[in-house]
């Protein structure tokens, strides 16, 4: 029965890779980013009214943070929290180099706002160390410069823009880290929080890539 | 016999190690989303054309409609709703603001509310970060506002909040199905 399931969603899933495939050779030449920069219009508009292509979430540190809460009697404040949005994969290219314009999402050496819409943004409810950078209590937006087996995760004060509203002189703190491999190929592009010895690691994955970032908490 | 046993087990196995690599959370089904005041505030500031502060920010979940009947039904009416979907909704004012006269300090709060026939009763309270409204506490209240309803002739599929500018500040719209409310907000 279980394997009966697990084949069902196989083949729906597979069914549904092939869809997003075929739709995509229609509309190939426009450049995939600007696809998922959908701008919201006033508060009558329809586009308002519809749900989001890349659909919003956040991630809590401790994981499930407010879930926890619910059945955790007298629980401290969270760590950690970050909202963003989830752009799909849809049969395309997550990276390449500048050479390639078609069906590609995001090329190498240029800045991604880690996700699709607003800026993707982080808040530490406690004060938190990132490769030797003490960082304060409070809200900071993250954003990515990707690189064949290397990302450059960036911490950044300009608060509050759509997409990325680059502002370098408000960088923080940076880190170098290593790409991994997933052992199965992410849709959504997706983060979430994981505990460490030191405090907890973002850990960041779509495709068959995953990053981790380590936090210190202080 | 034993093979048998040996090849259960580690069906078994690789099907938790399946389980256990898996955890990654699956797109929702009623999709978070915000909105500020000003309106679509991180666009125009992209876009260089701020010319208000920014006021207040509401991060909420979109349950939609899909063909059921929502209020008396999916909504009991008389009970405490989160107000979306998945976590409580989060109202963050950035300056002081009021509330039916009363006075909201700078802060994150979650907003729920009590839906009935004519009016709901919409709940300011101080307890963040939660699920749901199992745990709603009134001790934690700041505020409650009665607020009457309007009924609207297009149906909204998507559970909405969105804020207005008012001559006093603005309204949080709040819209779902063939029902709009405003709850004012003055600054």
């Amino acid at each position: 029965m279980l394997l009966n399931k697990r084949l069902l969603i196989g083949l729906l899933v597979s069914a549904g890779l092939f869809n997003a495939c075929h739709e995509q050779d229609k509309k190939s030449t426009v450049p995939a980013e600007t696809k998922t920069m959908r701008i919201p219009v006033s508060v009558n508009d329809s586009v308002l009214l519809s749900i989001d292509k890349s659909p919003m979430d956040m991630s809590y540190f401790p994981d499930d943070y407010p879930k926890q809460k619910m059945i955790t009697p007298n629980m401290a404040n969270p760590v950690a929290r970050v909202i963003y949005s989830r752009p799909q994969m849809n049969g395309r290219i997550i990276f390449a180099d500048s050479t390639v314009t078609q069906n590609v999402i995001q090329h190498y050496g240029e800045e991604w706002r880690l996700g699709a819409n607003e800026a993707t943004e982080i808040e530490f409810f406690k004060p938190v160390t990132i490769n030797n950078k003490q960082l304060a209590t409070g809200r900071y937006i993250i954003y990515c410069i990707p690189n064949p087996g290397k990302w450059k995760i960036i911490f950044n004060t300009n608060l509050y823009s759509w997409g990325l509203h680059l502002d370098k002189t408000k960088d923080l703190a940076d880190i170098d880290l290593p790409v991994m491999k997933n052992n199965a190929e992410i849709e959504y592009f997706t983060m979430l929080f994981q505990g460490s010895a030191h405090g907890c690691n973002l850990v960041m994955a779509w495709g068959d890539m995953k990053v981790i970032l380590p936090i210190t908490v202080n | 016999m034993k093979y048998l046993f040996l090849v259960i087990t580690f069906f078994c196995f690789s099907f938790f190690d399946a389980q256990a690599q898996t955890k990654l959370p699956e797109l929702d089904k009623s999709p978070m989303d915000m909105s500020y005041y000003p309106d679509r505030y991180p666009v125009l500031k992209i876009q260089d054309k701020i010319t208000e502060p920014l006021i207040a920010r509401v991060i909420y979940s979109r349950p939609q409609k899909n063909g059921r009947v929502i209020f008396g039904e999916l909504l009991e009416y008389g009970k405490v709703w989160r107000l979306g979907a998945n976590e409580a909704t989060e109202i963050e004012f950035y300056t002081d603001v009021k509330i039916n006269d009363i006075k909201v300090k700078k802060g994150r709060y979650t907003m729920y509310c009590i839906p009935n026939i004519e009016k709901w009763t919409i709940i300011i309270n101080k307890e963040t970060d939660t699920w749901g409204s199992f745990k709603y506490d009134e001790k934690n209240d700041l505020l409650r506002v009665d607020i009457p309803l309007q009924n609207q002739t297009e149906i909204t599929e998507a559970f909405v909040m969105a804020f207005e500018k008012t001559a006093t500040g603005a309204n949080l719209v709040i819209a779902w199905d063939n029902i709009k409310l405003n709850l004012p907000i003055a600054f």
